[in-house]
């Protein structure tokens, strides 16, 4: 019998190949995107799954309270450490401090390459769970070892056995190769750490660290935590809350609390608000399933009516199967298997889809997802899915179908009747109510983003490059060098800054000012720059002057920023000082010689903080600042600055940024959600498309007669047009109105995040309204026109 | 008001090409009532469609109150056709979804007719066809007869110079029949011109003239009486 099913399953398949390509075409169009939806999803909750330990791994965190406002985040102090250690042993299986991920020169005879990597303590390979494939496991215990991914490995040494080996890093240390660990899956933290180096290595470098370890109020560290097997994050939370507002009273007014928050939230939930977690990207993971969920519904809404409308015409069908004795029952399951074929067919053309856009996928979304092939739940999923959506499309019409009276439908008297479409019409303004919704909401989602890039930065980016300066050899060398790249002619002006231009890595407090209120706690954005800082920016200065090398005192000199001087509370601030608050061992007072314009370093939402350019009287800086000659094309520029560089640090690496396009990251995350909702949006409404596409061509086979009726008593091609166009235009009209208050409300949610956003103008919603009307018209005509212009004689021969 | 010469109409299928009409020539005068007979596919619809301007002639001329039609575009022929033809069919062509009024009313709105003065054209025309009792009714809640009474109710609420009636009584047994038949001439005795094709002969002796057609040529013409006689 269910051989009989599918054989006539599959002949309706065949003898309809328009609405079976629209059909299994919309449906596998549905099912890719929401398998691809699913399969980002997965990779999304499974981040960290790498880490065996997941469940008991954490990253120690810290709440700080100043004028009110509450921080959080992972930056802690180093006597945090053995406070842990001492006190608390028994909540901890492990503990390690580590450094930022930060990226550093690995020289090994010709070949310097820079990578990213950290400072650990020797606890990491083990705490990492790094699958060690050369060398020793405890690879950290020498304070000059380092510990190399293979792909490092593989790119300093090629065929050489790299263990045992001394290489040289930021062309200063040696340390020694001790292991080659497996490269951590992307898909998870710490997957960029390339090279591993003991962190007393790091302590005994810097000087700065070896004052700061008894300094709690230098949080500039991370520490990782395994908690014990008998214990809770939360417990343990509860147990160190309050460890270093104890420990210190001078930070006391800070309110700083320590707390856990566990490798479970470091992906999908680290944003914090005011002191409370506020989630983070799971919101995306929220906004992509219930993309996903639509889509596939309305792809089961094309299926369901398609086949309900071409039920119609499978009417005699019905009628001759029940007077021959078939059962209700035996034509749902025949409409029901029916469904089935055609999902099954639909689902293996989807994960053709799928197959064939994965890696333009993974491009956008930056991710290295592969089709789980082997994995067995996915399989079984997908059939759950396909059963589900076979289910879902295929009820419907299997009950409407069968439910057809026999003696009507053969008779001829059987009547659709007035109402029959109204189910159809239902689910089709259904339908368009969602595209409508995501059309709004993708247009708003770039409006938002293109208002963020139209906001003026306050310097010029354009032709801007910036060169990574980490190693010791650039001290004592920046007037050369700027004499150098000017008169090579590539170059008109270059500073150093110690943060590169689109960040600030430093913040300092700890300042008196005349008319400071009495308990302002001070934050201010720190940046040390040389003398051409802002001629190189083209940084604006509107009070007091730039810094002058004519003037020996600007060593002391100190740039403000517009918000700074109404955070400070300045009239005129230039010639004012800012003096250090520690009164024993002070450091010698800036004094204010300008204010310039609020530039944008972090985010291009939110409104400038307050900040100062300090002389750089120690080296301090990170970076050069180049402003290209606009004379030359850029690729000339560089060539001609590789050259410069290379003649004075031959042993490091060239590289450099365009500061534009380092700007242009900071919309990498939106832009990135943009476009994919962006496609998803499209899909969807091509999916809507395809179904409105069928149901016109069905309404338009339907009416065949009553058309050619029609033009026989004079209806002309426009008459029909509008006639068949109408009916449909009503039901997009009402989706419209449906969608818009809806998609005003998510979005303009959505817009509160951001302190600078755009302001929801009424015609946002009226384009997109008119442009779903004009989709739809265009889509109904093809098929109204046709039917239309159709010869009636021709038509009317059909009786 | 219909001048047909050396008309040829032939139909193109995939391999085949069947000649439907060869070389006919035929007039019509105004106030004519004319029955087309002969056997099946003779080509008889294919005329009546030509006359009724629904088909285009592969050849030859046809003149219709003096304007050619051969030739034109679709939508002059249906601004031609606009208010000057009614059309008849055997199987009625009524639309399931409207009611006898609303079909009634159709070719008047695509007139562009006043609502109000639609409504007295309907009623007026269903009042003398005998069916105004059944207005509101879809057609498929009528008898075969009514729903010929209907089609031939929207065929005139124009008042058009020209019927076109293809086998108006061919579903209706003869009682309905001959009401269908006495109604089209009591239309013709008021001035309508009739082309009627049929099949029966007691049909076509209510025509002033018979033409028969076989294989796509009009074979005789024969006249029964002259316009303006009674039966
Ligand atoms: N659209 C068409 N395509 C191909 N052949 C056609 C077409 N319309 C009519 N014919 C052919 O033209 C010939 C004449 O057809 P027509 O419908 O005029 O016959 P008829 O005289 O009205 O017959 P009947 O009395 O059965 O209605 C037939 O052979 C028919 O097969
Ligand atoms: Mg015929």
């Amino acid at each position: 019998m269910i051989k009989n099913y599918f054989k006539i399953a599959w002949r309706n398949l065949l003898k309809n190949k328009g609405y079976s390509i629209i059909n299994v075409g919309g449906l596998a169009l549905g099912m890719a995107v929401t398998l691809i939806i699913g399969l980002w999803i997965y990779d999304e909750l499974t981040y960290n799954n790498y880490y065996g330990n997941k469940d008991k791994i954490a990253q120690v965190f810290q709440s700080q309270t100043f004028n009110g406002q509450t921080g959080t985040g992972p930056a802690i102090p180093l006597p945090l450490e053995p406070a842990l250690r001492d006190g608390y042993a028994d909540y901890f299986k492990h503990i390690m401090m580590s450094s930022w991920t930060q990226d550093s020169y690995i020289k090994y005879k010709e070949s310097n390459i820079s990578r990213p990597g950290n400072y650990m303590q020797p606890i990491a390979p083990e705490f990492l769970n790094l699958e060690i494939l050369k060398g020793e496991k405890e690879g950290l215990r020498e304070i000059n070892s380092i510990m190399l991914s293979e792909s490092t490995a593989n790119a300093l040494f090629g065929d050489e056995d790299p263990i045992g080996k001394v290489v040289k890093i930021s062309n200063q240390y040696d340390l020694m190769v001790t292991s080659v660990y497996k490269d951590i899956p992307f898909n998870n933290a710490f997957h960029d750490t390339d090279y591993i180096i003991p962190w007393d290595n790091y302590v005994a470098r810097w000087e700065w660290i070896r004052e700061s370890l008894d300094n709690w109020g230098n949080n500039s560290f991370q520490l990782f935590v395994q908690i014990a097997d008998n214990t809770t994050f939360e417990n343990v939370t509860n147990a160190i809350i309050d460890v270093k507002k104890n420990a210190d009273e001078e930070v006391e007014e800070f309110n700083p609390r320590i707390f856990l928050l566990p490798m479970e939230d470091w992906h999908l939930r680290s944003n914090f608000e005011n002191g409370k977690q506020v989630g983070g990207r799971i919101k995306y993971v929220w906004l992509f399933a219930i993309i996903g969920f639509f889509v596939l519904i309305l792809a089961c809404i094309n299926f369901m009516n398609l086949s309900t409308a071409r039920s119609e015409k499978r009417a005699k069908e019905v009628g001759i199967r029940k007077s021959i004795g078939s059962q209700k029952g035996q034509l749902v399951y025949q409409f029901l298997s029916e469904s089935f074929l055609v999902v099954l067919f639909a689902f293996v053309v989807a994960v053709l889809i799928v197959l064939l856009s994965l890696n333009g996928f993974n491009e956008l979304a930056r991710k290295e997802i592969s089709f789980p092939w082997q994995n067995a739940n996915f399989w079984l999923i997908s059939l759950g899915f396909v059963l589900f959506t076979a289910l879902l499309a295929g009820s419907y019409p299997a009950l409407y179908l069968s439910s057809f009276r026999p003696v009507e439908v053969l008779k001829g008297t059987f009547q659709t009747g007035k109402y029959s479409g109204l189910p159809r019409k239902i689910l089709v303004v259904l339908q368009f109510t969602v595209s409508v919704a995501f059309i709004i909401g993708t247009f708003i989602v770039m409006q938002q983003i293109n208002h963020a890039k139209n906001r003026p930065v306050g310097y010029e980016k354009e032709g801007l490059i910036q060169i990574p300066t980490f190693a010791e050899e650039f001290s004592g060398k920046t007037d050369l060098m700027r004499n150098e790249f000017i008169k090579s002619g590539a170059v008109i002006e270059m500073a150093t800054s110690s943060s590169p231009t689109t960040r600030i890595w430093s913040n300092r407090s700890g300042f008196t000012w005349e008319g400071k209120p009495e308990g302002f706690q001070e934050d201010l954005a720190w940046t040390e720059v040389s003398s051409e800082y802002a001629k190189t920016l083209n940084l604006k200065i509107v009070e007091g002057r730039d810094f002058s090398r004519e003037f020996a005192s600007d060593s002391l000199g100190v740039l403000i920023n517009e918000t700074a001087k109404r955070y400070l509370g300045m009239e005129n601030p230039v010639g004012k000082f800012l003096k250090d608050s520690d009164e024993e061992d002070p450091n010698p007072p800036l004094k204010i010689i300008g204010v310039v314009e609020d530039m944008i370093a972090q985010s291009p939402y939110e409104p400038v903080k307050q900040g100062v350019y300090v002389y750089d009287r120690e080296d301090n800086f990170s970076y050069y600042n180049l402003r290209l000659n606009p004379n030359k094309s850029a690729s000339q520029n560089i060539a001609i600055i590789e050259r410069v560089f290379k003649q004075h640090f031959p042993d490091i690496p060239f590289q450099y940024e365009f500061v534009d396009e380092e700007y242009g990251e900071k919309f990498a995350a939106e832009e990135r959600i943009g476009s994919l909702s962006g496609i998803f949006t499209a899909l969807a409404i091509l999916i809507s498309c395809l179904g409105l596409f069928g149901l016109t061509s069905f309404v338009a086979e339907q009416r065949t007669k009553e058309i050619g009726v029609r033009k026989v008593l004079g209806a002309t091609v426009f008459n029909v047009w509008n006639m068949l166009s109408k009916d449909f235009l009503k039901l997009v009209i009402i989706s419209c109105f449906i969608a818009v208050p809806i998609a005003y409300y998510v979005m303009n949610g959505w817009l509160q995040e951001y302190p600078y956003r755009v302001i929801l103008k009424w015609w946002i919603f009226a384009l997109a309204m008119l442009g779903a009307m004009g989709i739809t018209l265009l889509t109904v005509s093809f098929q109204a026109i046709r039917a239309a212009k159709q010869n009636p004689v021709k038509s009317l021969r059909t009786e | 008001m219909i001048q047909i010469q050396n008309l040829k109409k032939s139909f193109r299928t995939e391999e085949v090409e069947t000649l439907a009409l060869n070389n006919v020539n035929l007039k019509v005068e105004e106030g004519e009532f004319v029955a087309i007979m002969g056997p099946s596919g003779c080509g008889k619809s294919t005329l009546l469609n030509i006359i009724g301007m629904l088909d285009n002639p592969t050849e030859g001329s046809y003149n219709f109150a003096g304007h050619e039609v051969a030739g034109l575009k679709e939508s002059q022929r249906t601004q031609l056709r606009k208010g000057n033809l009614g059309f008849v069919f055997q199987s009625f062509n009524l639309i399931d979804e409207l009611t006898v009024f609303e079909n009634v009313e159709l070719p008047l709105i695509y007139l562009k007719m006043s609502k109000s003065e639609r409504k007295e054209k309907v009623m007026a025309v269903l009042e003398r066809m005998k069916i105004a009792h059944r207005r509101n009714h879809f057609p498929q809640q009528l008898s075969g007869g009514q729903q010929q009474r209907v089609a031939i109710s929207r065929a005139v609420v124009t008042n058009p110079k020209l019927i076109l009636a293809d086998e108006p009584t061919g579903n209706l047994d003869s009682k309905n029949g001959i009401e269908v038949m006495n109604l089209l001439t009591e239309l013709n005795q008021e001035g309508t011109t009739i082309v009627m094709v049929t099949h029966s002969d007691r049909d076509s002796h209510y025509a002033h003239r018979v033409v028969n057609l076989f294989d796509g040529q009009i074979v005789t013409e024969s006249q029964n009486r002259a316009i303006g006689a009674t039966v």
